[in-house]
């Protein structure tokens, strides 16, 4: 089955991989927060799609993806258009460049993530590794 | 732009200047409008503390409106700490107030026979006499200067007992410690026995537009108070990249010879953020609010340190308490010193201590071991007064290696100290450094942000690897052009809008029609100006270089291994450039195509 983001296999597949990948277990051992992804419509996508994910010292403690409306708090959101995060995924928008250009928007501690921006690359790393196809393609 | 006020403090005499329409149209305002306005007077035979030199405080056709971070000024003047093009801006609400008193400048000329305060109030310009106020500390002065005045509310520019002794790493400072740092135009102030520039005004700042201009303006400064590194300078102020540059091995440590040190990250705008912060400051009108206000030992609310002196007193002399740095900070403001030159300073002679080229006998008794907290203080101390050792110290890293025979070592480029962006860890600073027309600078360029991903690709920048070489020329020399525009404007660099915007906002306050392109022109035009004035001051390409130990491996941290080849990388931007691969002078065909022809006629003239 190919790994399509956005899209219930592809956080399904990253919880796999965040449980699995020794690099990333090594740099994200003192994470402790959960996020939620905010794909916004753009291109091909029409609707807004949300993903829960909870991550704890190197592990993915749950990953899913939300239902529509369903209202779900973490201590971190990331917002960024389909667009943007496609780039991103298939290695054609640096995340660090989509953060600091307006592309990537963050929301929560901006203390903990300056302090854990390398957990949060590595993790992009993961995420880049377990996809293999976008919508429409 | 409104008229610049000419002083004369040797006939005190007082004129206005109209700036010629083409010159703020080629070169916008601030630092690119002042080399067009000093290049005829900034020549070899020059001395720039004659009375003879000029001195320009200049704002741009941004400054103090309510945009988005433009509360910035620029002091501009040959500067005596390398002999250059100098250049340094600063914030707070000084050029903002002197906007809403009528002028867009001060250009100051000739020497007072004794020291003196010029007064700007509205069309009201009076020399006062001073000589109560020479002496004083910056804080003090401008305390004095409230209270003598009687006005209420002004705004002053002073230099300290630094400035006022012309070393070259004087500053001027106004606000509660906003300061004009580098290239000593506090000393500059200071032999023209000028302490201290008082302005009021009660008028508006002008814009061209006044209608669409509040339009853009207001949806800028709602795109700036959401955005990522807004927040981020917010709650971390500008250490906020600390830990990360740390981990990357960009942070320098014991005078830029070590990769690592255990405790770095206590200096960090992140632990600062969680210990002694208890409130922020800003500039005229800007939603960021970068400054920092902190509480140490002395229970006192007072001015934090932002990263350049966080790290020049911290890991930089082997050390990491950031109340310690707090303590610097103010000691530095209170003699007026520049903190960048003074630690990078300091650290040269704790390096040529250890390595034996000076001994107890050079240094007053003072043993120098890194990380002695207590002799940092006696040697801030020591260049404030001068005494022994401090005298050469108060001249900096480059005079205190030639005393000693090891010029070699000194970390700085053309006179200028190197500030706190390790080139081994973002190999762009390789080339900012080099060819930065105020010699080793951070603020002609901040391309150690480009570097981690910080590049528009609105610009057409693109994103290099932190370790890339001269294939990245190209684009660093596209980044200077851009900040180039930011310091002619004069804007903020944490001013992250699109630069769109940023062109909607100058066509809007200068009625014009300009593209990004024509902006980027118009940046590279001022970096030229400033390369041709430096040019005829004697710089060629033999001054383009890094110092011996920015060229040696870290042996550990994040930047280890790496050197930049910055032969490599020079070749390549000058091809990017369009200089002269032998010289280092910007080609005549250059110089023509952006309109420099009478500049061409003085690099390349005709037999």
């Amino acid at each position: 089955m190919t790994i399509v983001f956005p899209s219930e296999e592809w956080v399904l597949t990253l919880k796999e991989k965040l449980n699995s990948d020794e690099q990333y277990q090594r740099i994200a051992k003192n994470w402790e927060g959960d996020i939620i992804y905010v794909v916004e419509p753009s291109g091909v996508l029409e609707e807004e799609i949300k993903f829960y994910i909870d991550l704890w010292h190197g592990t993915c403690r749950k990953a899913i993806m939300l239902k529509p409306g369903e209202q779900q708090e973490a201590a971190f959101v990331l917002r960024a258009s389909y667009d943007n995060l496609a780039r991103i995924l298939k290695g054609d928008l640096d995340p660090m460049q989509a953060m600091l250009t307006r592309k990537l928007k963050v929301e929560g501690s901006m203390i903990y993530m300056m302090r854990n921006v390398p957990t949060v690359l590595d993790y992009v790393r993961c995420c880049q590794e377990i996809t293999e196809s976008f919508l429409g393609e | 732009m409104q008229s610049v006020l000419t002083v004369n403090l040797s006939t005190k005499k007082f004129d206005e200047y109209q700036i010629p329409p083409d010159w703020k149209k080629d070169y916008l305002g601030g630092a690119s409008l002042a080399a067009r306005m000093l290049y005829q007077d900034l020549v070899p035979e020059l001395d720039p503390l004659s009375p003879e030199a000029p001195l320009l405080f200049l704002n741009g056709p941004l400054s103090g409106t309510s945009g988005p971070a433009v509360g910035r000024f620029v002091v501009c003047a040959l500067s005596p700490a390398t002999g250059l093009w100098g250049e340094s801006n600063c914030g707070g609400f000084w050029g903002p107030e002197l906007r809403k008193a009528g002028y867009d400048g001060i250009l100051i000329s000739g020497k007072s026979d004794e020291p003196v305060l010029l007064l700007v109030h509205d069309d009201h310009i009076e020399l006062q006499s001073a000589s109560h106020l020479w002496g004083l500390d910056p804080y003090a002065t401008i305390e004095n200067v409230e209270s003598d005045l009687g006005l209420g509310r002004v705004r002053v520019a002073t230099i300290g007992p630094a400035g006022e002794a012309r070393v070259p790493m004087g500053v001027i400072m106004c606000d509660h410690g906003r300061v004009a740092g580098r290239t000593g135009m506090g000393a500059v102030m200071g032999s023209k026995n000028l302490k201290a520039i008082a302005v009021k005004g009660s008028g508006t700042v002008p814009v061209s537009n006044k209608d669409s201009y509040d339009l853009i303006r207001s949806k800028a400064n709602r795109v700036l108070r959401q955005d990522n590194m807004t927040r981020v300078l917010q709650e971390l102020g500008t250490a906020s990249g600390g830990d990360y540059f740390n981990y990357l091995g960009s942070m320098p440590k014991k005078g830029f010879s070590a990769g690592q040190m255990e405790g770095a990250d206590l200096v960090s705008g992140s632990t600062m953020a969680e210990t002694i912060l208890v409130g922020v400051s800003t500039c005229h009108a800007c939603v960021i609010a970068c400054g920092r206000v902190v509480q140490i030992e002395n229970g006192k609310k007072q001015k934090g340190p932002e990263y350049e002196t966080l790290v020049g007193f911290g890991p930089n002399l082997w050390l990491n308490d950031a109340a310690f740095v707090t303590r610097m900070n103010d000691l530095c403001d209170r003699y007026g010193f520049d903190t960048i030159s003074i630690s990078n300073t300091i650290s040269l002679a704790f390096a040529l201590f250890e390595n034996g080229t000076i001994t107890k006998q050079d240094t007053d008794g003072l043993d120098l071991i890194w990380g002695d907290a207590e002799v940092v203080e006696m040697l801030v101390h020591l260049a404030g007064s001068r005494d022994g050792f401090g005298e050469y110290l108060a001249l900096g890293a480059r005079a205190l290696g030639r005393r000693f025979g090891a010029e070699d070592e000194a970390v700085q480029v053309n006179g200028l100290e190197v500030p706190y962006h390790d080139p081994r860890g973002v190999s762009g600073m390789a080339l900012v450094y080099a060819t930065s027309p105020r010699g080793a600078c951070h603020n002609q360029s901040d391309y150690f942000l480009a570097d981690i991903g910080q590049v528009e690709e609105d610009l057409g920048l693109n994103f290099f690897d932190r370790h890339a070489g001269a294939e990245k020329a190209a684009n660093v020399a596209k980044h200077q052009d851009w900040r180039t525009v930011f310091n002619s404007l004069v804007i903020c660099f944490f001013s992250n809008v699109p630069p769109q915007t940023v062109v909607d906002l100058i066509n809007s306050a200068t009625d014009n029609n300009f593209s990004i392109a024509d902006i980027m022109e118009s940046g590279e035009r001022g970096w030229n100006l400033k390369r041709a004035i430096n040019n005829r001051l004697g710089l060629n390409r033999t001054n383009d270089k890094l110092p011996k130990p920015l060229l040696q491996p870290l042996q550990d941290g994040g930047a280890a291994g790496f050197v930049p080849d910055i032969v490599a990388m020079l070749d390549a931007y000058y091809t990017a450039r369009g200089w002269d691969p032998e010289n280092g002078f910007p080609s005549k065909e250059k110089l023509i195509s952006l309109g420099m022809g009478w500049v061409a006629a003085d690099l390349w003239p005709e037999n």
